[in-house]
C-alpha cells in the first residue's frame, strides 16, 4: 500500500478540538444576539424597560443603604464646621434678611394684584404637587449616558416622565420606574431637551445636554435677540413635563453655534431632590377614535386599524344624549 | 487553572459529590467580582465629567486574562447586559462589547502569550480603547447617538485603574485557591 492512513487523533485532542469549536460557536451566537438586541432597541426603545426596572429595584435600595452612614458622617462634620464663624455669618445673614424683607413687602403687594388680575381674566393654572422628596441613590458617572437612580418607585407614587427638581434648580426627569427605584435622565444627558425661556427677554428655546458639565441652548424661537453673559434660563412649562419657572442655569458664554449654560443645580451635587407630578398630565391612552354603530370588518383590524369604539359599548351612552356626545368626540376632518 | 474539569460524578462518593457541589460557587466568583465593581461604578459621586474608570470592563478584561475559563464571552455578555440595564443605556451596547472584548482577550492570549505585567497592561489598554471607540457607533446603531469626546476623561482614569483591578482579581484568585486545596493553580 502506498497510501498512508490518516493519523488518528487521540481522544483527548478530539475533545479539545470539539470544545474549542463549541465555544467559538457560542461566542459567535452571543455576539450576534447582542447586535440583535441593539437593533431591537433601535426599533422599540421600550423593549428592555421591564427588565431594567428589575435590575434598578435591586441596585438603588442597596446604594441607599450604603450611603446612609456616609451621609450621617458628612452631616456631623458639617455640624462641627458650622460652630466656627457663626457670628460673622449671622451678621451677614441679618443684612441679607433685611434686604429680602423689603423685597418681600413689595412682592406681596404685586402678588395680590396678580391674583386679582388672574381672577378677572379667569386664568386657570395647574398646581405643582410634590410626590416625594429623596436623595439620589446612585448615578452612572462612568458611562456615555448621564443617568441617576432614586430609591423610590411606583410604590411611592412615582411614574414615568415626572420632573426631578433640586433645591437650586432642575435635575432631570424620571425615565424608567420600578417598584422601589426609578431611573432619572439628568439634564446633562445627550438625550435630554428641556423647554426653557430666557428670563430677561422671554425668548423660548431648548436646553440640551451633551454629556458635559454644561448645557447648550438650541432652537431659539423668534428674532435673534442678543444674549448676555449672566442671563438666567428657566423652564417654560412647554411640553407638559417640567413646571414653568424652575431655574435651569445661567448663560456663561455667548456663542453663535449655541450659547453655553452652566446648570443652576449640578445634577449630582443635589442633596435632596423632589419628584413632582408632570406639569400637564399626559392625555389618557384610551382609544379616542370615532364611534361606530357596527363592528369594523375583521379585514380592517388585521391590517392594523385601531380597536373600534362601539356605540353600544360606551359607558353612559343613552339614546337621548348620543348625538351630542358623538359629535363632541368625532374629530372634525378639514 | 481554577476551572479544572470535575471528576466524573458517578465515580464520586456521596460525601465527595456534596463537597464538590458546595465548592462550585467558586466558578461564579469572577462574574460576581465584575458585578460588584459594576455596582461600585454607580456611586453617587458629584462628578461633573465622566472620570469614573470603567471598572466593569476592566474586571471582565482582567478575569479574561487571568482565568479565561471562568470569563467566557457568554458570562461577559451577561455582565455587559447588567451594565446596560443599570446605566440606562440601550440593552446590548455593553453586552456586545464585553463579549467581544473577552473573546479578543482570549485570542490575544493564545496568539501573543503573556509577557509580564507591563505587557498585559498595554494589551488591556488597547482592548479598552477599542471598546470605547466602538461604543459611539453601537449607541448610534441603537438609535441614541451620543458625543464621545467627554469619554476622553474616562480613558486615562481606566488606564490608571488597571493595576488596581488586576491586583484585586489576583488576590481573590489566590484566596480562592488557598481555600480549596483540591483546585489546581496554573
Amino acid at each position: 500500500m502506498d497510501w498512508t492512513q490518516t493519523p488518528r487523533r487521540s481522544s483527548a485532542m478530539r475533545r479539545e478540538q470539539n470544545l474549542a469549536l463549541v465555544s467559538a460557536v457560542i461566542s459567535g451566537a452571543v455576539i450576534a444576539a447582542g447586535l440583535l438586541l441593539l437593533l431591537l432597541a433601535r426599533v422599540n426603545p421600550e423593549t428592555a424597560s421591564s427588565i431594567r426596572t428589575m435590575a434598578t429595584d435591586v441596585a438603588a435600595p442597596a446604594w441607599g443603604v450604603v450611603r446612609a452612614p456616609i451621609d450621617g458622617m458628612t452631616r456631623l462634620v458639617a455640624g462641627i464646621g458650622d460652630y466656627f464663624g457663626a457670628v460673622s455669618r449671622a451678621q451677614a445673614l441679618e443684612t441679607q434678611l433685611d434686604l429680602a424683607n423689603a423685597r418681600l413687602r413689595q412682592s406681596r403687594v404685586q402678588a395680590r394684584e396678580l391674583v386679582q388680575l388672574k381672577r378677572l381674566m379667569a386664568v386657570r393654572e395647574p398646581k405643582r404637587q410634590v410626590i416625594v422628596t429623596t436623595r439620589i441613590a446612585a448615578a452612572a458617572s462612568g458611562s456615555v449616558v448621564r443617568t441617576a437612580m432614586l430609591a423610590v418607585g411606583s410604590a411611592a407614587g412615582v411614574s414615568r416622565d415626572m420632573p426631578v427638581i433640586g433645591a437650586d434648580g432642575l435635575v432631570g426627569r424620571t425615565q424608567d420606574v420600578g417598584q422601589l427605584s426609578s431611573l432619572v435622565l439628568l439634564i446633562t444627558d445627550p438625550l435630554s431637551r428641556v423647554p426653557v425661556i430666557i428670563e430677561r427677554t422671554g425668548q423660548a428655546g431648548l436646553a440640551a445636554g451633551s454629556n458635559q458639565p454644561t448645557l447648550v441652548l438650541i432652537d431659539r424661537v423668534g428674532p435673534d435677540l442678543p444674549l448676555r453673559v449672566g442671563d438666567r434660563i428657566v423652564t417654560s412649562g412647554d411640553g407638559g413635563v417640567y413646571p414653568p419657572g424652575v431655574p435651569v442655569g445661567v448663560v456663561i458664554e455667548v456663542r453663535n453655534d449655541g450659547p453655553v449654560i452652566r446648570p443652576a443645580q449640578p445634577p449630582l451635587g443635589a442633596g435632596f431632590v423632589t419628584v413632582e407630578t408632570a406639569w400637564l398630565q399626559m392625555p389618557a391612552a384610551a382609544a379616542t377614535g370615532p364611534l361606530f354603530d357596527a363592528p369594523v370588518p375583521v379585514e380592517a383590524r388585521t391590517r392594523g386599524a385601531p380597536k373600534p369604539r362601539l356605540r353600544s359599548a360606551e359607558p353612559g351612552a343613552d339614546p337621548a344624549t348620543e348625538p351630542t356626545a358623538a359629535a363632541a368626540l368625532i374629530v372634525p376632518v378639514p | 487553572m481554577i476551572a479544572s474539569p470535575p471528576p466524573p460524578a458517578l465515580l464520586m462518593t456521596k460525601a465527595e459529590r456534596r463537597r464538590w457541589l458546595l465548592a462550585s460557587w467558586r466558578y461564579a466568583v469572577p462574574a460576581m467580582t465584575s458585578i460588584f465593581l459594576l455596582m461600585l461604578m454607580l456611586a453617587p459621586l458629584p462628578l461633573v465629567v465622566p472620570v469614573m474608570p470603567h471598572l466593569g470592563l476592566l474586571a471582565v478584561l482582567a478575569w479574561a486574562m487571568l482565568q479565561p475559563g471562568l470569563m467566557p464571552p457568554w458570562v461577559a455578555f451577561g455582565v455587559g447586559a447588567l451594565a446596560d440595564l443599570l446605566f440606562g443605556q440601550p440593552l446590548g451596547v455593553n453586552a456586545t462589547l464585553f463579549a467581544v472584548a473577552a473573546s479578543v482577550m482570549r485570542l490575544l492570549d493564545r496568539r501573543v502569550g503573556r509577557h509580564g505585567h507591563s505587557f498585559d497592561w498595554a494589551v488591556a489598554t488597547v482592548v479598552m480603547l477599542g471598546v470605547m471607540a466602538c461604543t459611539g457607533p453601537l449607541m448610534a446603531l441603537a438609535g441614541r447617538p451620543v458625543p464621545m469626546a467627554p469619554m476622553l476623561w474616562q480613558a486615562p482614569a481606566s488606564l490608571m485603574a488597571w493595576p488596581l483591578v488586576v491586583r484585586l482579581a489576583a488576590a481573590i484568585q489566590r484566596r480562592l485557591v488557598a481555600s480549596m486545596p483540591g483546585w489546581r493553580h496554573g
